[in-house]
This record gives C-alpha cells, structure tokens and sequence, in this order.
C-alpha cells in the first residue's frame, strides 16, 4: 500500500511539473486549426503553411480533426479547444449550421475566430480565407483554354450537374471571359457528369463522336478531368484533343505525364495553410480588423480583402512542368 | 441488521468489493488525475482545461446520447441478447424528424412525438423478428442496422442534410436548464425509469432470469416473448430520444448521426458490468461504465503531452480498449486467485 502511495505521489509530481512546463511554454499564442478530414492530402498541404507560418510568427499550432468527414466530431474538438482557452480558431466547416453553434461559443469567451476552405456562417467567425472566388476560376480556365487552342476552335465543358450551384457560378463566368476576350471560340456543349468518373468518361467520348472538330475539353468537376482523359486516350486522340479542369494535382498526374491532359487548375492549397495562419494571428494581435483592405502575409506579400473575405487569389496552373512539386 | 456490528460489517465488505463500487473508484481516480494534470492557466491568466465547470457540462452533453444508448442496451443484454441497430437507427430517427419537420411542415413537437413513436416501432421490428421468427438477437440487428442506416440514407440521397431548426428546439442540445445542460435531464430521466424497470420490478427480475436461461424462464410460467417485446420497444424508443437530443445538440439532422455509437454503447455496458451472456448487470453500473469512458476521452485532450500530438482521439480509443480488458481480466482474476488458492493447500499436503 506504502508503496502504491509513494508511487502515485511520483506520479502525481511528474504531471505536475509537466503542467508547469506546459503553463510556461503557454505564453507563445495558441491557434487550434481545423480541418474538414485530417487524413485528407488536400488538407495535410495547407497544414505544412500553416506549420511554416506558426513557425515564422512563434506561435503554437494544434491541428486536429475528425478522421474522416464528420460534422459532430468537428464540434466535439471545437469545444474541447474552446475549455482549453486557445486563442485562435482557424477552421473550415463540414456543415455551416452546426460548426457555427460552436463558434459562436468560442467567440463569446473571446476566442478569434476565423474559417478557410468552406466558410462558417458569417456571424460566427471574423474573416474568411477566400481560396478561390468564382471569377477567378472561371477566368483562369478560359484564359488557359484560349492559350492551349491559340484562341480559336470549338470546345466542350464537362460539368458537375446541370443545376450544381458552384459550377453553374464558373461557368458564367467562363462564359464571360469567352464573349469578351475569345470571338474566335465557341463553347459547343456543356454535359453533366454526376461527379461520377466513369459518366464524365461517356460523356467525353459521346462528345468526341459528335464533334470531329473539337479542340478542347474542359472538366469543371473534380472527378470529370481524369474521365475525360481516359476518354480521350482511348478515342486514340491525346494530344489532338487537349484537356483541361479544375481537379486535384495527384488525381491527374498520371495523365498529365502521358501527355493527355495538358493542365489541371487548382488554387495553392499550402498558400491557404500559411495565409490562414498569418490571418488569425493578426486579428487576436488586434493588428486585423474589419474594414481592412488589404493583409501582409509574411513570405507571401500582400493579398486582396474583399468585405470580410481575404483572398487567395489567382487559382495555380499545374502542367508538366510542376505537377510533381505537388502533392494533394 | 444495522444493530448486529458484524453483519453491518459484512454487508459493507460486500458493497465495498462490489465491481460497480470498484469501478465508481477507477471514475474518481481518474477524474482527480485528469484534474491535476490537464488543468492550466492559459496566456490571458484564466483558468483552462478539464478543472473547469464547462468542461464538466461538455463531458456531460457529450455523453448523453451514447449514455442513452448504453442504458437502453443493458436491460437487451441482460436477457442474453444484443441491439447492434441504435446506432443506425438513431441516424434514421434524426433524418425522420427532420423529414417531418422540415418537407412534412409538422411542429416541432408533433415531429417528436412522431419520432419516438417511430422508433419504438423500429425497435418492435427488432422484437417481432427475434420472438416470432426465434431468430438470434445477433443477426437479426445485424440486419436491421444496415436497414436502418440505409433508409436514413436513401431518404436523403446521402446528400440532405436538415438545418435551421428553431431556437427554441436548439434549446434541447445547447443550453441550460436549472444549471444542467438541458439534454441532461431528459438522458436522467430515462435512466432513472430504466433503472426503476430493471431493479425494481418483477419485469426485472424475469428479464435476468431469461438471460440464465430462456428456456427455463418459459417453463417457469415467464412471458418471455411479451418481454422481450417490450425491452426491443424501449430500445428503439430510446434511440429515437437520443437521436432528437443529437439533433438538437448539433443543429442539424444528417443520415450518418450515430455512426458507430452502438459499438461504445456497447461498451460502456460491458465495462459497467454486465455480462453479454446475460443474467447479470446493472444499470447503474452502465451509468458509470459511460462516464469512465467520457472523462478517459475529454481528459486525455486535455494533457498537454496528448494536445501536442493532436492525437486525443486515436489515443482515447486506444485506451477506452485498455480500460475495458483491464475491466475484464480484474473481473476474472479473482475467480482465478481463489481457484488456485483452493488448490494450493492441497498440494501443499502431498
């Protein structure tokens, strides 16, 4: 018995004496940043800015989040953060409804918050790290399908669904760039995939039979580039017919190596990482407020806030020559 | 009894050595670890971490709706049998009531009532197959809880996620009620009246006679099938409660809520020490089985070391796993012990 006690006094002193570590090491700024699925590539990029960024400005970063997609542990770690007093909340939402209810908490105990990736309700957190606004997707696909086809022929969009909000905002914005800037184009047709591969690759090649003259596809769903590529290399047509989308880096790369798709758009996903990371820092040092209209972020310069939104800016174009320097 | 010193005495003995008892002890311990180690004062000099009255009511709202799991379970456990349905149909409650609610244009409170009434339906679906069909327990809510989860699925098109609920609903998940989080006294409530039926009635009674032995409990005149019945009901009934306590707490209804729940509610059950093979438990036991586990998990995020490798949730599951084999090889050890004592002298003789 004699003995279990002195045991459980070591004990005891060591948890001690490892708060006391933690209290003093506690006077560096704590941002707790949340990511959609932790495991996820796309969100393990921004983490390593957002690494990079803590480090620059000496402050303590936590990254947690719910292993796969999961809106009720996003709000267990919220309020687990919340009770351990960390001074920044950088997170990007699974749900909106349900992660602001937390938020909320966390600004009434006078946590910052801000969200990146896939916004919060805008009452619950101070600023969002806008990755991409729908101009500057659609005006960087047009403008990248205008070099790749010298500015003239016709082309193909392969879409999400026909009445999915966020494509049908690109593709009018697409369609803004063509009529302004590229009179010689013309856009044929515009085809839904599902977000399914296999359909955006039927799609692709009913597109091919039908339009001999076709000089490009445009994939604007994520799973809809790899589809069309794999249509147009078994149509025999790589290179002939060039392929272009919005998708992530590692799911093409393949493709991009073969020489069947010649780009893939995306924004700089470890840019948002770091800028996320600047941001919160500078708004619980009060040096961030709203009305700002443009933010420093260390490395990375200046960048545009629009309202409440600080953009990322300019989407990143992969091809050949640097889709290997990425990995998400 | 209380005036013969040596059988007051005894009867201490017996309530101290008592598993539950012990375990209540393994809670305590546990806490004040936690207390000590995961308790800090942050850079603005205010106190932080799991030593605070929030996180003492975070534990509790996010223990609700498995706790409601877990004692819904150990009556189903103690006949011997098992519910692997409530976490599925706890995501198929949540959908319904927002289904209702929402497209159906009901009150919030006819959508509750519907709910529950839902579930309990659900959960007689478990009980006609079980005691009409006499098929086991086991696959029969094996089946059922790929049917619940997929219902809840196609309903939505795995895509339809219900918001915007009512402030006052919200009120359920979120807020306070006479100083406990609301949803505490609803998951009170229904435990105290599980507890009620198990300990002190003869529904009870018969229920742990059906887990030593149905056969026997159908010889001795018991209505096994009504209660049985009745035990799969209340299931349901009480995952349906804990699915509207989760809509509520989250703010929104989608059809994966409670994925995987069964499993710790399951759990919780067992370490609170009742028998899967039946006959023996308690509800109470359950009740602290559960917090053993909801301290283990909000504390560990809370030490600094653990915080560090933002690892709290791999680590809580690695030790939930601990703590439950511990549970079950202290149970066992001292049978073993005195089995090898009983033997010892008799070796000794030769």
């Amino acid at each position: 018995m004699k003995f279990f006690s002195r045991r459980l006094g070591l004990l005891a002193v060591l948890c001690l004496s490892e708060v006391v570590a933690a209290t003093a090491a506690d006077s560096k700024l704590v941002v707790a940043m949340l990511p959609k699925a932790k495991g996820n590539a796309y969100f393990l990029s921004a983490k390593g800015g957002a690494e990079r960024a803590a480090k620059e400005l000496g402050v303590e970063l936590l990254f947690d989040g719910p292993t796969d997609t999961n809106a009720a542990k996003q709000n267990e770690i919220v309020e687990n953060w919340i009770t351990l007093g960390v001074d920044v909340l950088a997170v990007a939402a699974e749900n909106k409804e349900s992660l602001s209810t937390a938020l909320r908490k966390a600004q009434k105990q006078g946590i910052k918050v801000i969200a990146y990736d896939s916004d919060a309700l805008p009452d619950a957190r101070s600023f969002f790290v806008n990755q991409a606004t729908p101009q500057g997707i659609g005006y960087a696909l047009m403008d990248e399908a205008a070099r790749l086809c010298d500015s003239e022929g016709d082309f193909a969009i392969i879409t999400a669904s026909l009445t999915a909000s966020n494509q049908r905002e690109w593709q009018k914005h697409i369609e803004v760039r063509l009529r302004e800037k590229y009179p010689k184009m013309r856009l044929v047709a515009v085809r839904p995939s599902d977000d399914i591969k296999d359909q955006a690759q039927s799609e692709a090649t009913a597109l091919l039979s039908a339009n001999p003259n076709l000089k490009l596809l445009m994939a604007i769903s994520s799973p809809g580039v790899p589809g069309a590529a794999e249509a147009v290399k078994q149509a025999g047509k790589a290179g002939q017919v060039k392929v272009i989308g919005l998708g992530l880096p590692n799911e093409n790369k393949r493709y991009v190596h073969e020489g069947v798709t010649n780009s893939i758009i995306l924004w700089d996903t470890d840019h948002l990482g770091y800028l996320t990371i600047y941001a919160g820092v500078a708004l619980a040092k009060g040096e961030l407020k709203a009305g700002a209209t443009s933010f420093t972020a260390g490395a990375l310069g200046s960048f545009e806030v629009r309202g409440d939104n600080i953009l990322l800016g300019k989407p990143v174009i992969f091809n050949k020559a640097n889709i290997d320097l990425f990995d998400f | 009894m209380s005036d013969d010193p040596p059988a007051a005495a005894f009867a201490w003995r017996k309530l101290l050595l008592r598993y539950e008892t012990l375990l209540l002890g393994v809670l305590v311990a546990e806490w004040l670890f936690f207390y000590f180690a995961g308790t800090t004062t942050n850079r603005r000099g205010v106190v932080v971490g799991f030593g605070t009255i929030d996180r003492q009511f975070d534990i509790l709202r996010h223990s609700c709706e498995i706790g409601l799991l877990a004692v819904a379970l150990t009556p189903v456990i103690l006949t011997g049998g098992i519910d692997l349905s409530v976490g599925s149909l706890l995501g198929l409650c949540a959908i319904l009531f927002g289904k209702i609610w929402h497209d159906g244009g009901l009150s919030i409170h006819a959508a509750i009532a519907l709910t529950l009434a839902g579930g309990a339906l659900a959960g007689g679906l478990n009980a006609v197959l079980i005691t009409a069909l006499r098929l086991p327990p086991l696959i029969v809510t094996l089946g059922t809880y790929s049917l619940f989860r997929g219902l809840a699925e196609a309903i939505t098109h795995g895509a339809v996620t219900y918001t915007d609920f009512p402030g006052s609903f919200l009120f359920l998940g979120q807020e306070r009620c006479l100083g406990l989080p609301t949803q505490a006294w609803g998951s009170l409530t229904v435990a105290l009246a599980i507890w009620v039926l198990v300990h002190r009635t003869t529904v009870g009674r018969s229920l742990r006679a059906i887990g030593f032995s149905p056969e026997g409990a159908r010889y001795a005149g018991l209505p096994v099938r009504r209660h049985l019945t009745l035990i799969y009901m209340i299931a349901g009934f009480i995952a349906a409660v804990a699915a509207i306590i989760y809509t509520a707490r989250l703010g929104q209804a989608k059809a994966d809520a409670g994925t995987g729940y069964e499993l710790f509610a399951i759990t919780a059950v067992v370490l609170g020490g009742t028998s899967i093979f039946g006959g023996t438990g308690t509800v109470h036991g359950t009740m602290i089985g559960v917090a053993a586990i909801a301290v283990l998990k909000n504390g560990l995020a809370c030490l600094p070391a653990v915080m560090r490798l933002n690892a709290a949730e791999e680590m809580s599951g690695l030790l939930t796993g601990v703590l439950l084999l511990a549970a079950l090889t202290a149970g066992v050890l001292p049978k073993i012990l005195s089995g090898r004592r009983g033997r010892l002298p008799a070796s000794a003789k030769t």
